[in-house]
């Protein structure tokens, strides 16, 4: 095995693939918890879930602009693309899964491994043997046995590949970034207070935007805050777990800023991994969760064709998924029949 | 009628007299906080007189139950203000105060007054909904979503 | 840096004992207050800030228990989502009522001692103000500047707009104006070639262009001269698109919510439709955002719950010696102790009402005896009705467009100018509306099910309200002034507010009433308008009836002006009687044209500051030998 992971340009996209569906793949389950939280109770909490799903938005975002900028094809539409829940994560971490359900402790759990730090040292310590029965996902591009520790050992194999691939096409003349420049999408048509978004088209604005990931993500080496003072998704759970903010200057795992509290009871107890047959069929909410599964499927093949040459179309977008966010709520309150759950949207593209 | 009988029959009739669906009304995630509003100002027995006013009509058509409904809940002398009353408790997510002469005459309901039941009562309010909008302050439609027609939901 | 992790941000009154060393003692919060104490930290400069108010919006827990006291609020009046403070308390509408003749009504904060009641109000909560602001960020027009000279009425101001060109740059930066050059280059206003604002205009809602598509183009009359018609967007400090043209290609980043990266709500704007009274998203501007930048120097400190209270004077130098301020523990109890503060420049920063009210409750009037007077303030008259077709209403920020053209022009010798808004929330602020129309629709209408849902969609949707904003010129018998008999619960006197809507706004105001009637035949609307008696902002101007309302955009009471005569500070906003004391904010204007003030008056803050400098640069400079 060599010292790269990513050796071609076919593994690059086929790993940026990966990226794109394992930013879109956290996004469900951290929504339907965060809409599972009672509005008005858990301002913390909620507002810590929201902050977090809009990054992973954000990542989606960039791993795009990388993917295209490298000649990729983004397309959302593909089938797979999607999970089917729950699913362990396109990265091949295989000792957790991910699914839908309601905020709760178990959940905080599984989201605190999904945003773990990374542990290892670069190059080949970043994967683990995998044990056990792997699920549908590849995990190290030519390695069926190994897997990346975390999402950070992933990204960081990534950007290895593309300094390594570039410089190799470089000493041949040539250079891997052959994309569209008209299919980025920057800064003015997406932004969020927490994050930035600039084309990508070279090694440097590459490297510049997977690291952010990185950052934003788990932090890298036990750094709460990033250097814009952002403090990494792993704390911001972490935060939730010990009910206390961090304030800069703390140390990992003790926070000593204002207390958080937790109402762990006002939740909505939504089904778990909830499918689409468990609903009695012909009733009024089978066809509002087919409803939204549809407008879901087609909400991707929008985003995917802002990302193939319209990206103005992301910002009609925003006022799409604000409608998603209504009728996610309002699937969320519905009792099911007989149960003591309630539905939500179940994903099933 | 049971307890979820009760709860369901409540809904049914808030649907409607709303013209909102039953996953609509449930969506709001306020069921149980009106019925139990309804209860606290009026009491269980005069909020099952009229449930129990609507559900001798659901199987009727639904331009039977119109008229069914004008004549013996929303014309009733008693029933009318406080079938009125979960009216705008829907739409707008204020429970009215009843009117003074109800007061005297069915009263009193020690609960009475206009009043919020839950800030999530306002935020859930089906008037925005109704009008492909949404309540000052909450549930915004995002950047740019005014400039185009708005969404009016049929039904 | 997370606000959640600044130091020295609220001082113990204990440390004060020492405080001599601070450069500046700034009275007040807002956005005023905050640029001042922005750019003198920036300069090296030590600040404290005196706040009275609380500081419950500093954390996001915080803001949004601000939001979920207004969700919960069944009168959603303007000030609901600020709990009552009687401390430090502040103007609410609900507590005012028609005034019968000389009398007064001394039950709400301010003692409205009329003959018209004024519904205006202003915010005493962290910040300021702005928490609370809608945002709109006109610049004055040139001719605003002299109205004297040009049309014999009015004063002139002792500077230019070109004098404050430059400055109302810098206050576009600080409060992140979203707007198009190429549509706000009207009348006379001009900009600095190449000029782009920080971000680009936001799109006029679909109500607008509705309005647009059937008056754009026309043309209206008055004194012989002919007006083109057409719907402006208006300049608004909210977060939209950033121009990557701004600032020679640099580009603009936004500044998101103040209670920065823990929580990441400072984004765009998302159309909430509540930029007043609080914008959930905090994607408008409000002087948090500034305060924010003002303690990550390091240099400035706050101290809240305290109350200035009296500004204390040597007589021999007229100097100010230290500002007396009552500090209270709890805003449910009285209970308070009194603390001088002293340093070497101060600053009131109280906003236009409570800055002349602590000037006069110290006994100071100002050579000139003009302390208080000139009150100016807008005053809306409201004119609505209903469109022929569905407009979707209820939807967008509060305004995006409006009708600008009469901001100016030759009639100005005759009548009063205004501004026209095209309001995104329909009849709300005349009518109660849509609230109101359920109920209506309900009791009286007797709908329920289908027929009252869509009754909703045709009355709701529908609805255009045309809010002018008439100028009001200086007056000297418009004023605040305080009386000992009123007084607050610690014991500070209370605003006294005397006022009279003049007749040159009242010919502006009929000619207003006019103007929508065309404009409203234009669109085939149905005019629903009309003025209650009984209404607390009821005159009538020749017969005619109106009800105004106030602006909120109160001015002119510390004038600003070329001399110790006739003005009560200098172009500087220095008193001219005090050398170490300035007045700042919308109380220096000399008159107020039909721009809503906080524009102008942050720009004058950003003057103000670099005279602070190099004042407190001259005082501390090491002496020639
Ligand atoms: C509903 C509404 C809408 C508005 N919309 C617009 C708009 O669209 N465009 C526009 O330009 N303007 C608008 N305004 C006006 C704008 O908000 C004000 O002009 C601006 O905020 C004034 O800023 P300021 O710093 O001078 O005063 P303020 O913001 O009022 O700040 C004064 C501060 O001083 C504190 N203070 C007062 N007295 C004392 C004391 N004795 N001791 C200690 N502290 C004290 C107060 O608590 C407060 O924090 C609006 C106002 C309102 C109410
Ligand atoms: S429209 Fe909404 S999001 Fe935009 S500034 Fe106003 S309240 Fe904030």
């Amino acid at each position: 095995m060599t010292t790269h992971d990513i050796t071609s340009i076919g593994l690059l996209h086929r790993q940026l693939f990966k990226a794109m569906q394992l930013e879109h793949a956290t996004a469900p389950p951290y929504i339907s918890a965060l809409y599972s939280i009672h509005p008005g109770d858990n301002a913390d909490a909620a507002q810590i879930l929201r902050a977090v799903a809009v990054e992973e938005m954000l990542h989606l975002t960039i791993a795009a602009n990388v993917m295209n900028a490298v000649g990729g094809t983004v397309d959302f539409t593909v089938a797979g693309f999607v999970p089917s829940y729950p699913t362990v994560l396109p990265d091949g971490e295989h000792d957790f899964e991910v699914g839908l359900g309601p905020f709760g402790k178990d959940a905080l759990e599984t989201y605190l491994k999904i945003e773990r730090p990374a542990m290892a040292p670069r190059g080949q310590a970043r994967h683990v043997q995998i044990k056990g029965g792997a699920r549908h996902f590849i995990s190290h591009p030519h390695d069926q046995t190994l897997r990346y520790y975390s999402i950070g050992e992933f990204y960081a194999a990534i950007r290895d590949g593309i300094v390594y691939l570039e410089s190799e096409a470089k000493a041949k003349g040539k250079t891997i970034f052959t994309g569209d420049r008209a299919k980025q999408a920057t800064a003015e048509y997406y932004y969020s207070g927490g994050g930035r978004l600039w084309p990508v088209f070279d090694v440097d604005s590459a490297c510049r935007a997977i690291d952010l990931v990185i950052e934003q993500g788990e932090g890298e080496l036990k750094q709460i805050f990033g250097a814009e003072g952002e403090i990494a998704h792993y704390y911001r759970f972490d935060q939730l777990q010990k009910g206390r903010y961090y304030q800069i200057g703390d140390q990992p795992g003790q926070p000593t800023g204002r207390e958080i509290h937790v109402n762990w009871e006002a939740v909505w107890p939504i089904a778990v991994n909830l499918k689409l047959n468990k609903i009695p069929e012909k009733s009024e909410l089978h066809a509002a969760v087919a409803d939204f599964n549809k407008a879901y499927r087609e909400f991707l093949a929008f985003l995917t064709r802002a990302f193939n040459g319209e990206p103005k179309l992301l910002l009609e977008a925003v006022p799409r998924m604000f409608e998603f966010r209504n009728r996610m709520q309002q699937l969320i309150r519905n009792p099911l029949p007989g149960g003591d759950c309630n539905a939500a949207p179940t994903y099933e593209i | 009628m049971s307890v979820s009988r009760r709860l369901e029959t409540f809904v049914a009739f808030s649907a409607e007299v709303t013209a909102f669906t039953p996953t609509e009304v449930w969506g709001t995630g306020l069921t149980q906080r009106y019925l139990d509003t309804v209860d606290g100002v009026v009491g269980t027995a005069m909020t099952d007189a009229l449930l129990n006013a609507f559900d001798r009509i659901t199987t009727q058509s639904a331009g039977e139950r119109t008229a069914k409904l004008r004549q013996t809940v929303f014309g009733c002398e008693q029933l009318g203000p406080v079938a009125r009353a979960v009216v705008k408790l829907w739409y707008i997510g204020t429970w009215y105060a009843l009117p003074a002469a109800w007061q005297e005459r069915f009263g009193p309901a020690a609960q009475d007054g206009t009043f919020v039941p839950t800030p999530d009562a306002y935020v859930e309010g089906l008037l925005w909904s109704a009008i492909g909008a949404h309540p000052p302050g909450a549930k915004a439609q995002g950047f740019g979503s005014w400039q185009f027609p708005p969404g009016i939901p049929k039904f | 840096m997370s606000i959640l992790d600044r130091r020295a941000i609220m001082v113990d009154p204990g440390v004060l004992k020492n405080s001599g060393h601070y450069d500046a003692i700034i009275v007040g919060s807002g956005v005023a207050g905050a640029i001042i104490a922005n750019e003198l930290a920036q300069a090296g400069k030590r600040v404290l800030i005196v706040e009275a108010a609380t500081e419950t919006d500093r954390s996001f827990k915080g803001y949004s228990s601000y939001l979920q006291h207004f969700y919960g609020q069944a009168d959603k009046d303007n000030q609901s989502p600020f709990p009552v403070n009687r401390n430090a308390d502040m103007p609410r509408s609900g507590q005012l009522r028609k005034l019968d003749p000389l009398e007064i009504n001394s039950t709400s904060y301010i003692v409205q001692s009329g003959p018209y009641v004024t519904d205006t109000v202003y915010t005493r909560a962290f910040g300021g103000t702005t928490i609370h602001w809608e945002a709109k960020t006109p610049r004055m027009l040139p001719q605003d500047f002299q109205m004297q000279t040009l049309f014999g009425q009015g004063k002139d101001w002792p500077i230019r707009y070109h004098d404050l060109e430059v400055d109302y740059e810098l206050a576009e930066r600080e409060i992140g104006v979203s707007a198009n050059v190429e549509d706000q280059q009207y009348l006379d206003i001009t900009f600095r070639s190449s000029y782009v604002y920080p971000m680009h205009g936001l799109p006029l809602s679909y109500l607008d262009q509705r309005v647009a598509a059937q008056i754009d183009g026309s043309e209206v009359e008055l004194y012989g001269e002919r007006y083109p018609l057409r719907v402006r967007p208006f300049p608004q400090g909210r977060n939209a698109i950033p121009n990557q043209k701004y600032d020679g290609g640099k580009g603009y980043q936004p500044v998101g919510a103040v209670a920065s990266h823990q929580i990441d709500v400072g984004g765009r704007c998302q159309g909430n439709t509540n930029c007043v009274p609080i914008c959930p998203v905090q994607a408008k501007y409000h002087a948090g955002k500034t305060l924010a930048k003002a303690f990550d120097t390091g240099r400035v400190d706050l101290l809240s719950q305290a109350v200035a209270s009296r500004v204390v004077i040597d007589s021999a130098s007229g100097r100010v010696t230290g500002i007396e301020t009552k500090l209270y523990h709890d805003p449910a109890s009285p209970d308070h102790h009194t603390i001088m503060i002293t340093g070497t420049l101060y600053v009131l920063a109280g906003n236009a009402i409570e800055t002349p009210r602590l000037m006069l409750a110290s006994g100071l009037r100002s050579s000139s005896g003009l302390m208080g007077c000139n009150l100016m303030d807008h005053a809306y008259l409201l004119n609505w009705a209903l469109m022929p077709q569905i407009c979707g209403t209820m939807r967008g920020t509060t305004c995006t467009g409006g009708i600008v053209e009469l901001r100016g022009g030759a009639f100005r010798r005759h009548q009063a100018t205004f501004s026209v808004d095209i309001h995104n929330d329909g009849w709300g602020w005349a009518t109660g509306s849509p609230a109101s129309d359920v109920v209506e629709l309900v009791d009286a209408g007797n709908k329920f099910g289908a027929d009252l849902r869509q009754a909703i969609i045709d009355r709701v949707s529908r609805q255009l309200l045309l809010a002018f904003m008439i100028e009001v010129l200086p007056s000297e018998s418009n004023r605040v002034s305080v009386n000992p008999s009123y007084t607050d619960l610690l014991g500070n006197m209370r605003p006294v507010v005397s006022f009279t809507v003049p007749d040159y706004t009242l010919r502006g105001a009929a000619y207003a009433r006019q103007f929508a009637k065309t404009v409203f035949a234009r669109l085939g609307a149905e005019d629903h308008t009309k003025y209650d008696p009984s209404d607390y902002g009821f005159v009538t101007y020749e017969g005619e009836p109106f009800a105004i309302r106030g602006g909120n955009h109160l001015a002119g009471t510390h004038v600003m002006g070329t001399d110790k005569a006739t003005s009560v500070v200098d172009t500087n906003q220095r008193c001219w009687d005090h050398d170490n004391l300035y007045l700042v904010g919308a109380g220096s204007m000399p008159t107020i044209g039909t721009a809503n003030v906080t524009l102008t008056l942050a720009a004058m803050a950003f003057r103000s500051a670099r005279n602070m400098i190099m004042q407190l640069g001259r005082l501390h400079a090491p002496v020639q030998t």
